[in-house]
């Protein structure tokens, strides 16, 4: 990392593109190392491409989640958001006969309205976004659960166009120039960042903070719900679990605004989303293709995450990290 | 000049059982820099943070060229005509340059709720060449930027609309010499145009070389308006203590013999692009000073002698051979530190006074059980307040309530609770009004008298003249030169080893 110093010193390249160097190496990196551990049945073009599709589905909602993140508030109701949203949109396109548009306005709605419960509880109750979401996730656990009746909820092939090439892509591209755009060219964006750099200083500027929260917990939910769309229609069905078990569907997204967060001072924090999903995704199919235990790949993988984050987030000495 | 631009009438504001503005009624004149003195606690910031919607007005009003105004954030005064310099960093980090000068104002660029970056840069970028600052690029993220850059940043966010008043809040304790320069270049505008500016500064000669009118409160009670040319120093002091200043200001004594014993000893310290090859001992009962510019070094010197320094090397060796390298040792070996930074890295702010002055006295406050006694931590609390008369409610009231002088004093009041023998003191009364200087100096004057050693760390020459039995100068992380306690010595004599 010295040497990226060096390079930053100097300033030979801009923030941006060396922010893209260190990610570009990084999937080289992760692919060769499976590549050389298993090169019959690991890494060639096409199987890289279903790598990518298969991290779009997870990066969609880590797009809309940095903007809950990036204010320093956490949310551990992810996975039980994608599951509700799911199981909704499922029932509305399968047994109200509602199609594509019950599939799509089911997630998007549902995800929606957990961020607005999210949002709203948060800023009125007063205690940690953590507490906060972590009481609902098991709310929303149990409301899915009810939902789908404890049975498996299926998506009919039919309308499994998000599934597949090319509706994934086109959905998760649609979704990420709006977070692009959200973050780039309005004011919630700006208000963002703002917050998340100095609530007080912002609240003097005239900012309605509460206001912004909320904001933040309904694109994440929005941007969750439609990744419940990808997850449901990839996967053809969904379980309504309890027991907080929904939270290992937080993994994933979570990892991949660190990725944002830590690629933030490049100022590109959503491709660093895109890119980092597709590490996460190649060191996953990696240990796969070598067959791995699963005790083993999540060891690994938690190391090789904490390691890759650890070396892009290097703080100055003597700043404080929480 | 002449016509009122400002009229403050019956204006109050209270926190808790604290009278913070009390019934203060003045008014202010176009074309003018209007200072606001008092000692630290007076109620010049909390009046100015009424005007510009941080805090809420308790009662009274603010009448703006004939009518009544009362923001309620930044933002709202802005569109009064209303702005403020702060002290600390008032930029946020993450955002471009572009978006911290339009923060709040956005709207002027956004249609249909999509924002148009690139006017905005525009713009932002045509207000910092017609600044001069042309070096500061509109759409940078405002993180690459340093202090003094993002302080010039602030300057054009809060006069770039032409304002009607701009409050500079002590900002120019935070600023070099050239960022000074650049601050009174755009107050001397301001004023041409017609324009006020209110100015808050401890730094009294500061105040009569730049403002016309001075206003002087004294806890939270306004005493009186003067014209600076019609005062001196030794005037404007007397109105913001309400006496004369008893006793001595400044040490008296002049050459008196320090002892020989040696009580520290600092080895050719460096640390890397701060400090280089560094070496000088503090002997028992000494008051040692550093000077030199700002970024001169000199402020490392206190933590590489606390162990808080990063990548340091060399040696610093108390006079029982225990070499200090970090900071435990150096507690452990009755060292103490105070930083420039006070509330970054002296208190803590959220914490209460008392915990705040226990803090790294815990273990002799210990029960037998190793549990902590607290009847035992609020009498060691109170009795170190208590000595340093710390302006409080109570010992349980935070940190964070208190004004910057009182935070020094229960700094001072944790070493003095821990009765450290060495102190290094890193500019002790910055930001601090001339009353709580003077207790401070004679706190200095009682530790040296009992055998503690000090070092003094500070950019303010006369203190150094005044207070210390040696100055070292420091120049690019190096010792330029060394003079002992002198009557002969000026503000001159040691400038010129500073340039």
């Amino acid at each position: 990392m010295d040497f990226i110093t060096a390079i930053k010193n100097k300033k030979v390249v801009s923030a941006k593109v060396l922010g893209y160097i260190i990610l570009v190496f990084l999937v080289i990196l992760s692919w060769a190392v499976f590549k050389i551990l298993t090169p019959k049945n690991f890494g060639s073009p096409g199987n890289l491409l279903s790598y990518f599709q298969a991290s779009l589905i997870a990066t969609v909602g880590a797009v809309g989640f940095y903007f809950v993140m990036v204010m320093g508030m956490f949310d551990f109701s992810i996975g039980a958001n994608i599951m509700l949203s799911a199981i909704v949109g499922s029932v509305f396109a399968g047994k109200f006969g509602m199609g594509y548009i019950g599939l799509i306005l089911g997630c998007i709605i549902t995800g929606t309205i957990v961020g607005i419960l999210n949002g709203f509880l948060y800023v009125n109750l007063r205690i940690p976004s953590m507490i906060v979401t972590t009481g609902l996730a098991l709310i929303y656990e149990s409301v899915a659960n009810y939902i789908s009746g404890g049975v498996e909820q299926t998506l009919s092939s039919e309308l499994r166009i998000f599934g597949r090439m090319p509706g994934d892509i086109i959905l998760a591209l649609t979704a990420f120039a709006t977070a692009y755009l959200i973050l780039n060219y309005t004011k919630i964006g700006t208000y963002t960042y703002a917050i998340g750099s100095n609530e007080f200083v912002a609240k003097n500027m005239g900012i309605n903070i509460k206001k912004y929260k909320v904001a933040a917990f309904i694109i994440s939910g929005a941007f969750l719900g439609i990744m419940s769309i990808l997850t449901i229609s990839y996967g053809s069905s969904m379980v309504a679990v309890t027991g907080m078990a929904s939270m290992s569907r937080n993994f994933i997204p979570t990892m991949g605004c660190f990725f944002g967060l830590a690629f933030k001072k490049y100022g590109m924090p959503l491709q660093a989303i895109i890119i980092g999903e597709f590490v996460i995704n190649i060191i996953f199919f990696g240990f796969i293709a070598l067959g791995a235990p699963t005790a083993i790949q999540d060891v690994i993988t938690g190391i090789t995450l904490l390691i890759i984050i650890t070396l892009t987030t290097k703080v100055n000495k003597g700043d404080i990290v929480k | 000049m002449g016509e009122v631009r400002l009229k403050i009438e019956h204006l109050c504001k209270t926190f808790g059982i604290t009278k913070a503005v009390a019934d203060v009624s003045f008014s202010i004149k176009k074309g003018e820099v209007h200072a606001l003195i008092g000692e630290n606690g007076s109620g010049k910031s909390t009046l100015t943070n009424m005007l510009t919607g941080i805090y809420t007005i308790d009662s009274g009003k603010f009448i703006l060229d004939g009518r009544e105004v009362h923001p309620k954030n930044q933002v709202e005064a802005n569109k009064e005509g209303i702005s403020i310099i702060v002290q600390e960093l008032g930029t946020l980090s993450g955002l471009t340059v572009a978006e911290n000068i339009f923060l709040g104002h956005e709207d002027k660029f956004t249609k249909f709720g999509i924002k148009n970056t690139n006017l905005m840069n525009k713009m932002a970028t045509e207000l910092l060449k017609k600044y001069g600052f042309d070096r500061i690029k509109a759409g940078e993220i405002i993180d690459r930027y340093n202090f003094e850059d993002r302080k010039l940043i602030e300057i054009v966010k809060a006069t770039y609309f032409e304002p009607k008043i701009v409050v500079i809040d002590e900002t120019t304790t935070a600023l070099s010499n050239e960022g000074r320069h650049e601050l009174y270049k755009h107050m001397e505008r301001i004023k041409k145009a017609g324009n006020t500016v209110i100015f808050i500064s401890h730094d009294l000669p500061e105040i009569l070389e730049k403002s016309d009118t001075v206003t002087v409160l004294r806890d939270g009670v306004y005493i009186d308006t003067v014209s600076s040319k019609d005062i001196d120093e030794e005037g404007l002091r007397k109105l913001m203590v309400g006496r004369e200043l008893e006793g001595d200001y400044y040490r008296k004594q002049f050459g008196e013999s320090v002892k020989d014993e040696v009580v520290l000893s600092v080895k050719n310290v460096s640390v890397p692009g701060l400090l280089e090859d560094v070496s000088f001992d503090l002997h028992k009962g000494e008051i040692l000073g550093f000077g030199g510019l700002s970024e001169s070094g000199m402020h490392e010197i206190g933590k590489a002698i606390f162990g808080a320094s990063y990548d340091r090397s060399g040696e610093v060796i108390t006079s029982d051979g225990t070499h200090i390298n970090d900071i435990p040792t150096a507690i452990a070996h009755s060292i103490a530190y105070t930083s420039k930074d006070r509330d970054n890295e002296s208190v803590v702010m959220n914490e209460s006074i008392g915990d705040n002055i226990c803090l790294p006295s815990l273990d002799k406050l210990k029960l037998k059980w190793k549990f902590l006694s607290d009847r035992a931590m609020n009498n060691f609390a109170n009795e170190y307040a208590k000595k340093m008369s710390v302006k409080m409610v109570n010992i349980d009231q935070f940190v964070s309530d208190l004004s910057g002088g009182n935070k020094q004093k229960v700094v001072l009041a944790r070493w003095i609770g821990k009765d450290s023998d060495i102190v290094v003191l890193d500019s002790p009364t910055r930001g601090i009004d001339i009353k709580v200087k003077q207790d401070i100096y004679n706190l200095m004057n009682g530790m040296i008298k009992s055998g503690k050693s000090i070092i003094m760390i500070s950019e303010e020459l006369m203190e150094l003249i005044g207070m210390c039995d040696r100055i070292i100068i420091m120049k690019d992380g190096k010792i330029s030169g060394e003079i002992d306690r002198s009557v002969e010595i000026g503000e001159n004599t040691l400038i010129s080893m500073m340039v």
